[in-house]
Order: C-alpha cells, then sequence, then structure tokens
C-alpha cells in the first residue's frame, strides 16, 4: 500500500508526520512546563500570604499579651489550640481554605465560614507526617470529582527554625484558575500547531512537488524516447545536485545508446548493401539462363562458375557476421595457456603456404605463455597474414613477431605493401568499410569487408586491443596487445 | 511490369549498343551474356575512368552505370560523360534503397534507375524504353515476315491482309519467332519466356499452344514455325512458302 503511493504524496505524508511530532512534543512540553510554572507560582504566593499571618499568631505580640503562667515566651499545643480557630479563620479566604492539625493529624480548626469559601479537603496521613517531621515545602495535588486541588502543608513550630513542631496548617486551594488559564494556552497551542501543521505541509508539498517536478519532466522524456525518439534529451536548467547528475548520467546513457542503436542500423544497412550484390549476380544469372542461355552448354557453365562464386561469398559473409554476433558474448572465448612461441612456430608453415612467394620472416620474442583462446588466436593472426598479403606484391615482405608490453604481449604483423591512405586509416575496422585503393594488387580481390572488424572483435573480447600504423608504399604495421590473463 | 507478367516484345533486331560501367565480375558477366542474347552489343567498362573514356569513343546507345565503382562514384562518371554527350539514356543501378540516391541520381543526368537486385526482364523493359525515347535504335512497332503483319502496340496480327484472332499466348509465342528468325527455342526457354520463370506446368503445353497457332496463321508445310525433334521449335521466314 505505502509503496504503491507515490514518492511526492509519502515524503509530504512523512513530512507532514515529522512536523506534526516535533510540535506535539514542543506544545506538550510547553504545556506541562507552563502547568508546572503556574502551580508553583500559586503555592509560593499562598505560602508568602500565609507566612505572615502564621508568624503573627504564633510569635507575635499575642503570644506575650496572652502569656500564659510561666516565663517561657514560646507557643506550645495548649497555646496552638487555642488560637487555632483564628489562625484558620485568618489563612482562608475566597481561594483558599485552611484547617489546622494537632500532631494526631486531629483537625482542631476549620477555617472555612462563608458559603463561598471551598470546602477543605481531608488530610493525608502520608503528607501531613512529613510535614509534621519538619519538612517545609509539602506540596501535592489532589484530584477529587473531576476538581485539581493545590493542597500545602506548613507545620507550625514552638520557635522559628525550631525541631520542635506543634501542628500542620492544610492550605488547599481548588485549581481552577489556573486550569482556566492552562485551558486557554492549550487551546492556543493546538490551534497553532494545527496552523502550522497545515500550512507546513501545503508549504513542504510545493517544495516536493517542484523537487520532483524534474523527475516528472525525466518520466515524460523516457517514455518519448521508449517510443523511438531517441534524440529527445533531458533538459534541466544547470544545477549539481542529485537530480542533476541523474539527468546528466541518463542524457549521457541515451547519447551511447543512440550512437550504438545508430552504428548497429548502419551495420545492418552495410550488411544488406553487401547483400545485394551476390544477390543480383545470382537472380540475373538465372534469368539470363531461364530465358535462353540454359541451351548453350558454355554460356551455362560460364554463369554457373559465376554464381558458384557468389554463393560462396555469401556462405562467408553469413559466416563472419555469425562469428562478429558470437563475439558479443564473451562466454564464446576459451581460454587456455598459450605458449607464444610453440604457437607461433606452428602457424609458420601455413603461413609460408599462404604467402605464396612473398619472404615471410618470424621474429621470435622473449619466451612467454598467455590465456587465450587458441583457435581465436590462430585466426587473428590467420586474418592479419591474409589482409598482408592482399596489400603486397609477391616479393615484398611481410614480418610477424612479439615483445613484451605493459602487463601483456604486444604482437605485431609488418608488411612492406602498398599501406593504406591516412584517411582511411581510422575507418579500416568499420563493418564494410572500403577504402580507396592506393594502387591495384594486379589480382582484383573484394574480401566481405568484415575480416579486421572481426580481428578487432576478437582482440577485444580478450581483452586487448589492436593498434595500426601505415605510410602509403612503405607498409603497414598491426599491433595487437593482448593481457597475460 | 512484374518479372513473371507477359513481356511480349522480347528482344531486339535492332542491334543498340550498350555500355556496362560495373566492377562487379559476376554482375558484367550475366549482363554480358543476357544482353548479348537478346540481340545487344555489349561493352564492359570495370571502373569509372574506363567507363567515360568507353562513352567517349564508342557512342553507345545507352549505358548501364553502376554507383559504387572502385575509383569514382557512379554520380561523377555520369555528369562527366553528361558533359560531353548530353543525349545518351543513362540507366542506373543503385544498391541503396534510399530515394536521396535516387534523385541525386537523376539529378546529376542519369535517365532511370533500378535497385539492386533487379530483375534482369525489369531491366530489359528499362533499356528498351529508354532506347524508344531517346529515338535511338528503335524497335519497330511493326513486324513483318511474308504475309504476316505483326503490330506490337495494337496487338493485332494480319495474315495476307485479313485479321487473325489470338490469345495473348500465342501473341506472344509469335512475336518472340518473328524477332528471333531462324534461333532455336527450346520447350523449357518457351516456357520461361511466355509462361513466366515460376510456371512450373508441363511443357506439353508448349506444344499445344503451337499447334494452334500454327492453325490460326494457316502455316502448311513447309512450316514457318518447324519443329526441332528433342530440341525445340524455330522460325523459318525465308523458305515459308
Amino acid at each position: 500500500m505505502w509503496k504503491k503511493l507515490s514518492l511526492r504524496t509519502r515524503l509530504t505524508i512523512l513530512y507532514a508526520g515529522l512536523l506534526a511530532l516535533l510540535l506535539t512534543i514542543l506544545g506538550v512540553t510547553f504545556f506541562i512546563d507552563t502547568r508546572n510554572l503556574l502551580i508553583e507560582n500559586t503555592a509560593s504566593h499562598i505560602r508568602a500570604t500565609a507566612k505572615p499571618i502564621i508568624e503573627h499568631w504564633l510569635y507575635g505580640e499575642n503570644l506575650s499579651s496572652q502569656a500564659i503562667e510561666g516565663t517561657k515566651k514560646k507557643p506550645d499545643s495548649k497555646y496552638l489550640k487555642k488560637i487555632s480557630r483564628q489562625l484558620a479563620r485568618d489563612l482562608t479566604s475566597r481561594n483558599v481554605v485552611a484547617i489546622v492539625l494537632d500532631k494526631n493529624g486531629k483537625v482542631i480548626a476549620n477555617g472555612k465560614v462563608l458559603e463561598e469559601e471551598p470546602a477543605p479537603v481531608s488530610p493525608n496521613p502520608f503528607y501531613y507526617r512529613r510535614a509534621f517531621s519538619g519538612e517545609n515545602e509539602v506540596t501535592y495535588i489532589l484530584s477529587t470529582d473531576n476538581k485539581n486541588v493545590l493542597v500545602l502543608l506548613i507545620p507550625l513550630r514552638s520557635a522559628p527554625g525550631s525541631d520542635h513542631v506543634l501542628g500542620v496548617v492544610q492550605l488547599s486551594s481548588p485549581l481552577t484558575p489556573v486550569e482556566r488559564i492552562l485551558y486557554r494556552h492549550g487551546l492556543t497551542l493546538a490551534v497553532g500547531t494545527l496552523i502550522t501543521l497545515i500550512l507546513g505541509t501545503a508549504l513542504g508539498l510545493l517544495l516536493i512537488s517542484s523537487a520532483l517536478s524534474e523527475l516528472r519532466h525525466m518520466i515524460a522524456t523516457c517514455q518519448s524516447i521508449t517510443e523511438g525518439r531517441m534524440d529527445q534529451r533531458v533538459h534541466l536548467p544547470q544545477r549539481s545536485d542529485e537530480v542533476g547528475q541523474l539527468a546528466q548520467a541518463f542524457n549521457r546513457m541515451v547519447e551511447r545508446l543512440e550512437a550504438s542503436f545508430s552504428a548497429q542500423r548502419r551495420f545492418v544497412a552495410s550488411a544488406a548493401h553487401e547483400l545485394r550484390t551476390p544477390l543480383t549476380a545470382l537472380r540475373g544469372s538465372l534469368e539470363v539462363l531461364m530465358r535462353g542461355a540454359q541451351d548453350d552448354p558454355a554460356t551455362v557453365a560460364h554463369l554457373c562458375h559465376g554464381m558458384y562464386r557468389e554463393v560462396l561469398r555469401l556462405s562467408k559473409l553469413c559466416e563472419e557476421l555469425l562469428d562478429l554476433a558470437k563475439l558479443e558474448i564473451s562466454e564464446n572465448v576459451q581460454k587456455e595457456k598459450v605458449v607464444l612461441k610453440e604457437f607461433v612456430n606452428e602457424f609458420e608453415e601455413q603461413a609460408r603456404v599462404l604467402s605464396q612467394e612473398r619472404e615471410i620472416s618470424i621474429l621470435e620474442g622473449p619466451s612467454v605463455s598467455l590465456k587465450a583462446d587458441p583457435n581465436m588466436l590462430k585466426q587473428i593472426l590467420f586474418d592479419l597474414l591474409q589482409n598482408a598479403i592482399q596489400h603486397t606484391g609477391r616479393n615484398d615482405r611481410i614480418a610477424l613477431g612479439w615483445k613484451l608490453g605493459d602487463n601483456g604481449v604486444d604482437i605485431w604483423v609488418e608488411d612492406n605493401g602498398h599501406g593504406i591512405l591516412a584517411e582511411d586509416l581510422p575507418h579500416i575496422f568499420e563493418p564494410f568499410y572500403q577504402g580507396k585503393k592506393v594502387s591495384e594488387c594486379g589480382e582484383h580481390h573484394k574480401g566481405s569487408g568484415l575480416g579486421l572488424t572481426l580481428v578487432k572483435a576478437m582482440v577485444e573480447a580478450h581483452g586487448g586491443s589492436i593498434e595500426v600504423r601505415s605510410e602509403v608504399n612503405r607498409g603497414t604495421t598491426f599491433l595487437i596487445k593482448l593481457p597475460f590473463e | 511490369m512484374t518479372e513473371n507478367g507477359f513481356d511480349t516484345s522480347c528482344g531486339a533486331s535492332s542491334g543498340a549498343r550498350i555500355l556496362v560501367i560495373e566492377d562487379e565480375d559476376t554482375i558484367t558477366e550475366f549482363l554480358k551474356t543476357g544482353l548479348k542474347y537478346e540481340g545487344y552489343q555489349v561493352t564492359i567498362a570495370k571502373d569509372g575512368v574506363t567507363g567515360v573514356d568507353c562513352a567517349r569513343e564508342m557512342e553507345p546507345d545507352l549505358i548501364i552505370l553502376d554507383i559504387m565503382l572502385p575509383d569514382k562514384d557512379g554520380f561523377e562518371v555520369c555528369r562527366r560523360i553528361r558533359r560531353r554527350d548530353s543525349d545518351v539514356p543513362i540507366l542506373m543501378l543503385t544498391a541503396k534503397k534510399e530515394i536521396s540516391d535516387k534523385v541525386k541520381g537523376l539529378d546529376v543526368g542519369a535517365d532511370d534507375y533500378l535497385t539492386k537486385p533487379f530483375s534482369f526482364e525489369e531491366l530489359l523493359a528499362r533499356i528498351r524504353a529508354l532506347l524508344r525515347r531517346s529515338g535511338r535504335a528503335v524497335d519497330s512497332t511493326e513486324l513483318r515476315v511474308v504475309d504476316i503483319v505483326l503490330n506490337t502496340e495494337t496487338r493485332e496480327v494480319y495474315k495476307g491482309g485479313k485479321k487473325v484472332s489470338l490469345t495473348p499466348t500465342e501473341f506472344s509465342l509469335l512475336e518472340l519467332f518473328m524477332r528471333h528468325p531462324r534461333r532455336v527455342f527450346t520447350r523449357e526457354t518457351l516456357l520461361n519466356r511466355i509462361w513466366g520463370y515460376d510456371y512450373a506446368g508441363d511443357t506439353n503445353i508448349v506444344d499445344v499452344h503451337i499447334s494452334h497457332l500454327r492453325d490460326k496463321i494457316g502455316d502448311k508445310p513447309p512450316c514457318l514455325i518447324r519443329t526441332h525433334y528433342g530440341v525445340g521449335y524455330a522460325f523459318y521466314p525465308g523458305e515459308g512458302k
């Protein structure tokens, strides 16, 4: 379900969720803080109001004027009992009600007199014992009947700072005013959060949309490329972020694809063109035979000979096309250890037969072995030799040799024949490329136009590379760089 | 014109001279053989320079020019020939199917083009059309042998002034014989040329049609159309009477 949503929706939901979480945490923290502050404030206000009253009743003039028997001007429980009513009454106001507890926890005075004054809450032994043992700031909140009441306990000491506690005053104040403020506060916070969330989400959606709009543009471009318009590119304003990088990478990929497609098209067109000539000859010869030439044995022999040649040419073309197609799959290269010296020696005899009167020399290099497909290696050397033979006269020289190269072996085939024109040189490995002929080699030899293409493909299938140097009327050198592995 | 259509105007007794400029041996060989067989005089030039020279020296009635030549391309050759001789019909052979090549060919002065691989029969038809258009070595549309008059345009045959009604096949047979007097045609050749290359029937059909044709033109011994036993048929106009 989540994965089915568009990236924009997902990002917006994530963004809004994160925003809501942050705002909620912030709001709740703020709310609790405010609440604590308000309660503390109320508590200290009540304490501040209560302190002079308590001091007045316990240690003030009252004590001296109503001095009891004995000389000690110190209040005791009896005195406390006496004054507790007035003390509680004085401590009670519209918001606060006071009760006085003796050391047994018994209520000895209740300050509530008027109707509008809040009712006191019953004392909690846990808290008042703590106050009784001398703890000054015992404050707690009691929740009853959906109402929160703030309860403060003040120990009554026989003298200021004395450990002797006579009793405890319990002041209780409903938290309604604080809660009203908090409610307003909370409402403001909630509404604020909601508005911020809505605005934030809208803004986020806008930002994400604009960030993703280029992706949508790329999707549209992809679709139009899929429909066959390979010249399409993603046009984005110059930007170096991920989207910009994606667009650049995408454009490079399409460029590469377009180049390889058009190379493929050119190849197919050239291949079809190469097929046309033998087909024309075959078709024409057959028609001429059927139109009557079949009745003349000499003509039949002549035309059949030509047709046979064309069929051979077609077969060779087919084979080479198949070889080329096979090379696209690297698994077809079956590498094994080849000791170069032995390999070339084996090859030498066949080379001599092929080269006829041409002088062929093998220049042995260092003894090395490499991993290669022996059949392909033989084919490579054979094709290069064939090529050299085609471009040399009968008394020219051909040389083959090898030397150590960078991280591999460099094998070269050299001739002192007609050479290749500089303008043809960059194209000779292209399929079916027919160069301008430097000079006629006497015998009119025409290859399929795939020989050198195949050589290059075989060398590259081995992870190697091929280079060619040539000078007109001086000769040509092919250099194959093959890696050891 | 389809490959197997009944191309009835088979050959040229005119002996028009054709220059073929083409470097592929097998193609020049069959063109030479085939065109000679149709009664043309054929000269072959294997590259552009030789082609231009030949065109100047022999003044051919028609030039067949391949676009892909070893030394220069056919367009250039065509331009050079046109510079000297503005009239000679030039038929271009192209291997590319692209329109631009055809347009370019026609622009530099070629009169027609054929795309490889082409049908030889179509080539013959184009050659005849070009020769007719140029007014050189025209095939006559009216053939006369003894008292038989055959008009290739109206496709009518008169024998001694009286109209003879022939089927298309019979007409084609008669035209072929009249254009190639004394040539012996085997039944297979007649089948290929009249019925089409892919006709797979019995050769007896040739005998049936020849027999009908003889009846219609009132061919009595010594016959105009004679049977060469074990070989085929030939037409002997001189000894007809």
